[in-house]
């Protein structure tokens, strides 16, 4: 493979990655705030398709954006409205509306299928996309590509390097003392839970008007993203950065799979499909097993330089969750 | 006076728990009547398709309990792992596995009677979905890993696992011949058929499944394993310092409750399609049983006995539901929305329900500190006790 292949495999990756990128960073405000929206799975494809119906009756691919994020936003806005106000388990209506609203979109989309329909255009950033090597890798994509390279450093400054990110990290650690220091602990879950939403809603339009352009219903290869991109999220550590690393080692994986399968005659279809999966499994393996007491056990026997060695992997590995996530806040 | 007295009985406010659920049932049909006078569709006449389809006639009955088994099967492995605190939302992929193991069985061991096949076939397929459930359990309670996480990732698995093997393998060797290549495998000889109840198509898998909810139900209230089960759910530390195995029961509780999904889907192939046929998809061979079954535990409370009535109820609306949109030509969302209303609405009427249940502790002058599984539960001990 010569580098200008890598390179221009490697910008596919970026452009790949975009979508999963808007639905980590929208998860982890979320749950850095305290509160699990489970239902990315559906909301991401319901608004992949309500992005798409709009953008494609109105031909307005910006109107298509904006739907997707209503429609993410929608969505989150019952997650916090049940586990908020009605104090309901998160996991049970997060669970119940990824259902519906796969089935919805699925049925609403019908007329939709596979029309064809606007697409996002490519704009290279003048002067920049000219520089070699780093020119065609990250300024000759479209406008949600570089999207997505801003959010990821703005919501990492936002939660690191601002008093209202120091206050959204205490209503999902400490949301009792974050209380005390006159923070509306409900009311700021509502806004990061509902504009988490919104962004895990922008990453179904990046699907259906530019990665992966078009409505294709139950085809449309979206279901199971949202999954994955929850477990992203939890590889991340609730850090914008790590989580951003995770999208892109996982669009990076899915690459490879693809480049690799004609080299590979042997290997059924399906065990390239299915591989991200045991992935993040392992993945989610390495980033808890530091938690785990037995690994404690065994550390504590191993002889010296090898037992500071692996506890500083295992460190680096480790992810702790917003100590106060999925729990429902209560003054008293 | 009195009145009031009979109000404020434990007894009284217990039935009303009790029948709560099936009140925001009806509130949520009364707002999809609503919807359909939008529609210009006349409710009553709506609702009553809906009844026709799934209780009008013996054969409309059958289907509805046909439909209610699987979804029962998999609320009562729900039942366990959930009052475990665990979250198994991998029923799909358990019951896939399940029966990937039951059609090999009964693909495999043609020479064997009949019956000896067929309880061989549920045992594999008990196994199956118990090791498709286990591996989540292990990295559970072992590694820390989410099991919501690992058991979504375990269905994605199990669904490539059947593509491969139906399309290849274990592919019908009549398809493989044709060009169409439907991914199925070949049919069950007719010895290995679960045999029929009555002349529908109602088969012995519904009444295993009530027999095993009268057996969950004493496993986890009448022996040492589920008070110990139960135990984990409620308090982990508590019962680590009461010398319980939290882990070992972790593992435990996703492994039972994996089985009893993998048990549907050999129900599946063994009693409704004769042989294990997809359409690519999860749902195209589970027709989403493993997920219906948790709104239908929930439903009931999480207590297997109760999981009989409410996976009979949604059994009956996803068959009446067909009829309806048949006879009054209603577009398919509104079922699905009319589905989805129902399970908002009986969720919310657990808020009041706890409310309740923490007014009436706090009068009883206990000291509430459980958890709302400990609230669920105690209600439930009382109820059936009663």
């Amino acid at each position: 493979m010569d580098t200008q292949t890598l390179i221009i495999g490697l910008a596919g990756v970026l452009f790949a990655a975009a979508p999963i990128v808007f639905a980590v960073l929208g998860e982890t405000l979320s749950e850095r705030a305290g509160v699990i929206n489970l239902s990315m799975n559906g909301s991401i494809i319901l608004s992949a398709m309500g992005g798409f119906a709009v953008a494609y009756k109105t031909d307005n691919i910006f109107l298509g954006f904006l739907t997707g994020m209503a429609i993410g936003a929608a969505v989150a806005l019952i997650v916090a409205f049940a586990s908020i106000t009605l104090k309901q388990s998160q996991v049970a209506v997060g669970f119940v509306l990824t259902l519906v609203s796969r089935d919805l979109s699925y049925f609403l989309g019908n007329p939709f299928m596979g029309q064809p329909g606007p697409r996002l255009s490519s704009l290279s950033i003048p002067g920049l996309a000219d520089i070699p090597f780093i020119g065609p890798l990250l300024f000759k994509h479209d406008l949600m590509t570089y999207f997505s390279f801003l959010f990821i450093f703005l919501a990492w400054a936002w939660i690191f390097r601002t008093r209202p990110g120091l206050m959204l990290q205490g209503i999902g650690e400490r949301p009792a003392a974050a209380f005390v220091r006159g923070a509306n602990v409900n009311r700021l879950r509502y806004f990061y839970t509902v504009l988490g939403g919104a962004l895990i809603g922008l990453a179904g339009p990046t699907y259906s008007l530019s990665v992966k352009a078009g409505w294709n219903g139950t085809i449309s290869g979206l279901d199971g993203i949202g999954w994955i991109a929850l477990s992203i999220t939890i590889f991340g550590g609730w850090n914008p950065l790590r989580a951003a690393f995770g999208a892109y080692l996982f669009a990076l994986l899915q690459w490879l799979g693809l480049v690799l399968q004609p080299s590979l005659p042997g290997i059924p279809s399906q065990v390239l499909q299915v591989a991200p999966f045991p992935l993040m499994i392992l993945t989610l393996l390495f980033v808890n097993i530091g938690n785990a007491e037995w690994v404690e056990r065994t550390l504590a026997a191993m002889p010296e330089p090898t037992r500071r060695v692996t506890a500083k992997v295992l460190r680096a590995l480790r992810a702790s969750p917003p100590a106060a996530l999925g729990v429902p806040f209560e003054r008293d | 006076m009195a009145m009031k007295k009979l109000l404020q009985s434990e007894w009284v406010s217990r039935l009303v728990d009790v029948l709560l659920p099936v009140f925001a049932a009806l509130a949520a049909l009364f707002v999809g009547a609503v919807m359909l006078l939008f529609l210009k569709v006349n409710p009553i006449e709506a609702y009553k398709a809906l009844w026709d389809g799934a209780f009008g006639s013996s054969n409309a009955f059958a289907e509805t309990l046909v439909k209610a088994t699987p979804l029962l099967l998999v609320a009562l492995g729900i039942c366990i792992s959930f009052r475990a605190d665990v979250i198994n939302i991998g029923g799909e992929g358990q019951m896939i596995v399940g029966a990937i193991f039951a059609t090999w069985v009964g693909l495999t061991f043609t020479g064997l009677p009949g019956w000896l096949v067929i309880t061989l076939a549920m045992l594999a397929g008990f196994a199956g979905g118990g090791i498709w459930g286990g591996i989540p359990g292990l990295l559970k309670a072992y590694f820390n890993v989410n099991e919501i996480l690992s058991t979504v990732m375990m269905n994605a698995i199990a669904v490539q696992l059947m593509n491969f093997l139906l399309r290849g393998p274990l592919i019908d060797p009549a398809q493989a011949e044709l060009a169409s290549k439907i991914p199925q495998t070949a049919r069950l000889l007719e010895a290995f058929q679960l045999p029929r109840l009555i002349p529908t198509r109602l088969h012995l898998g519904a009444l295993i499944a009530v027999i095993l909810a009268v057996l969950v139900y004493i496993l986890l209230w009448r022996t040492t394993l589920g008070y110990r089960i139960r135990a984990v759910g409620q308090n982990p530390h508590a019962s680590r310092y009461a010398g319980i195995k939290v882990q070992r029961h972790v593992v435990l509780a996703l492994l039972l409750s994996g089985a009893f999904a993998g048990l549907a889907g050999a129900t599946q192939v063994f009693g409704v399609n004769y042989r294990m046929i997809t359409d690519g998809s999860a749902s195209g061979f589970t027709g989403s049983a493993g997920f219906n079954g948790i709104v239908a535990a929930l439903f009931g409370q999480l207590h297997p006995i109760l999981s009989i009535p409410a996976s009979i109820l949604f059994g009956a609306l996803l068959v009446g539901a067909n009829k309806m949109q048949r006879v009054v030509q209603v577009p398919s969302a509104l079922i699905i929305a009319l589905n989805g209303l129902v399970v908002v609405f009986v969720v919310s009427s657990e808020v009041w329900r706890r409310r309740r249940q923490k007014r009436r502790l706090a009068a009883a002058g206990q000291d509430d500190e459980s958890s709302p599984h400990a609230g669920g539960e105690k209600s439930q001990q009382a109820e059936t006790d009663a």
